[in-house]
């Protein structure tokens, strides 16, 4: 379970939705049973999710906060998502 | 003094309480024939549109068996066009290939389904009625419908020490998570204690087997493990507490600060009927009853866990010390957690026999004819 996993192409695992609640004015990934409430930062990381390379991912992300590096954020919020199973690797989604 | 509350998250919806099932630990009410009288699906409807409006971000659709309703799919279809994540507890009996082709491209999210032990035999007695093919079946359909997939034991005496066999099936049957839940003895469960409360031994070696279960097949099957209160030294946090998170609302239309709650007798609930989600919510004296922890007794009132577990289960309090506003008996600080430590002694001294959900007969007329 902890061992870091090195995803290729990170996408929302089966189940798992990304919500904007207005009410809250919060950012909400939603699963089975469950919800994390995200920050700006990782709610923009997991719109990006989509099943695009890491690198790719990488390169957006700089672009949408150029002056603010977010790379260990990036891979330390992916290994979490990843370890509790809400992201998987399209390359060998089941 | 009053405070606004946090809104709700999610909204239990119990479509209704029928079911082919008769669990011996039902949470539904033991007098089921009195709430015969389900909302229709306009009403349920608008109920849906009023709690996301309330803030409520899940639904859980549930019941009795929710596939008995066939109306289900138009709710999910509306629980998603309010942008609602949606999911199904179901018993599966009735879970066939169209039925779950009419859910999927409604929008539902995803399966909780329960199963009651390893092999036919034993889920059926448990269950009270031959499903154990049917659930396995549904797991598969479901599965090939890509339905996330939670399958859910409830434990006990009696299946406990088949948890090995428990996970390596949940393995075999390739679902995403297997939830063991130890029984809560409230509703039906309450009135099998004897015959369903495990030993300390077993709930112990239980620990142990999740623990190298966990360990053995890390990422592959998640296991969530909740506790039996009994055992433990402090209550939990019911509902992460009364009011503050979750709102049930019940076939008939009663609003319920937790499933059992009807239980509670003395308490008058709330209708959507006759009133909106939001005033129930906000307004309704049920809901403020045992909401925060100001009407807290002691020793609850003075400890620093009040905040941890709002002073526990109310239901609970009400079924062992006739007290609802009592503090939980589990807790090993309460004054009547001798009640509980009696009624773990007495479990299991003599087999008792199941009493199985009934939908018709009130069983008090019936209990004393054992």
């Amino acid at each position: 379970m902890n061992e870091k996993r090195k995803l290729c192409c990170p996408v929302l695992a089966r189940g798992v939705r990304y919500r904007w609640d207005d009410l809250r004015q919060q950012h909400q990934l939603l699963f089975p049973e469950g919800m994390l409430i995200l920050n700006d930062t990782a709610a923009a990381i997991v719109k990006l999710c989509d099943g695009r390379s890491l690198k790719n991912l990488e390169d957006e992300l700089s672009q949408s906060f150029p002056h603010n590096p977010i790379q260990t954020d990036l891979l330390e919020l992916l290994d979490r998502l990843a370890g509790r199973g809400l992201i998987d690797d399209a390359n060998n989604a089941s | 003094m009053p405070t606004t509350p946090p809104r709700p998250f999610a909204l239990l919806a119990e479509l209704t309480y029928r079911c082919p099932l008769k669990c011996p630990y039902c949470s539904n009410p033991l007098q089921l024939a009195r709430y015969k009288k389900e909302l229709d699906a306009e009403t349920w409807q608008r109920v849906l549109t009023e709690a996301a409006a309330l803030g409520v971000v899940q639904v859980h659709f549930s019941g009795g068996e929710p596939l008995v309703r066939r109306d289900l799919a138009t709710l999910v279809a509306t629980a998603r066009q309010l942008e609602l994540y949606s999911n199904l507890s179901t018993g599966a009996t009735l879970a066939d290939g169209p039925r779950l082709d009419e859910l999927k491209s409604a929008g539902l999210d995803s399966l909780q389904i329960s199963l009651l032990d390893i092999n036919a035999r034993s889920n059926d007695w448990l269950a009270g009625t031959p499903s154990f093919e049917k659930k396995r079946l549904a797991v598969e359909l479901a599965r090939e419908r890509d339905f996330p997939i939670t399958l859910n034991v409830v434990l006990h005496r009696h299946n406990l020490d088949h948890l090995e066999t428990i996970i390596t099936l949940a393995t075999d049957w390739k679902v995403d998570k297997l939830e063991l839940a130890h029984v809560q003895y409230t509703g039906w469960a309450f009135r099998n204690r004897a015959a369903l409360l495990p030993h300390r031994s077993q709930v112990e070696h239980a620990a142990k087997v999740v623990a190298t279960a966990r360990e053995e097949l890390g990422g592959q099957l998640e296991i969530l493990h909740v506790l039996p209160d009994y055992f433990q030294e402090f209550p939990k946090a019911c509902m992460q507490g009364w009011g503050r998170v979750f709102l049930t609302v019940a076939p008939d239309g009663a609003v319920l600060p937790c499933q059992t709650a009807r239980e509670i007798t003395g308490l008058e609930f709330p209708n959507v009927q006759n009133e909106s989600l939001n005033e129930i919510w906000f307004s309704d004296p049920v809901f403020q009853r045992f909401r925060g922890t100001d009407w807290l007794p002691e020793p609850c009132q003075s400890c620093d866990r009040r905040e941890i577990d709002f002073g526990g289960c109310r239901c609970q309090a009400f079924l062992v010390t006739g007290d609802a506003a009592a503090t939980d008996p589990v807790c090993k600080l309460s004054p009547r957690h001798e009640l509980i430590e009696t009624a773990m002694a007495q479990a299991g001294h003599e087999p008792t026999p199941l009493e199985y959900r009934v939908f018709g007969t009130a069983p008090e007329t019936t209990s004393g004819g054992r």
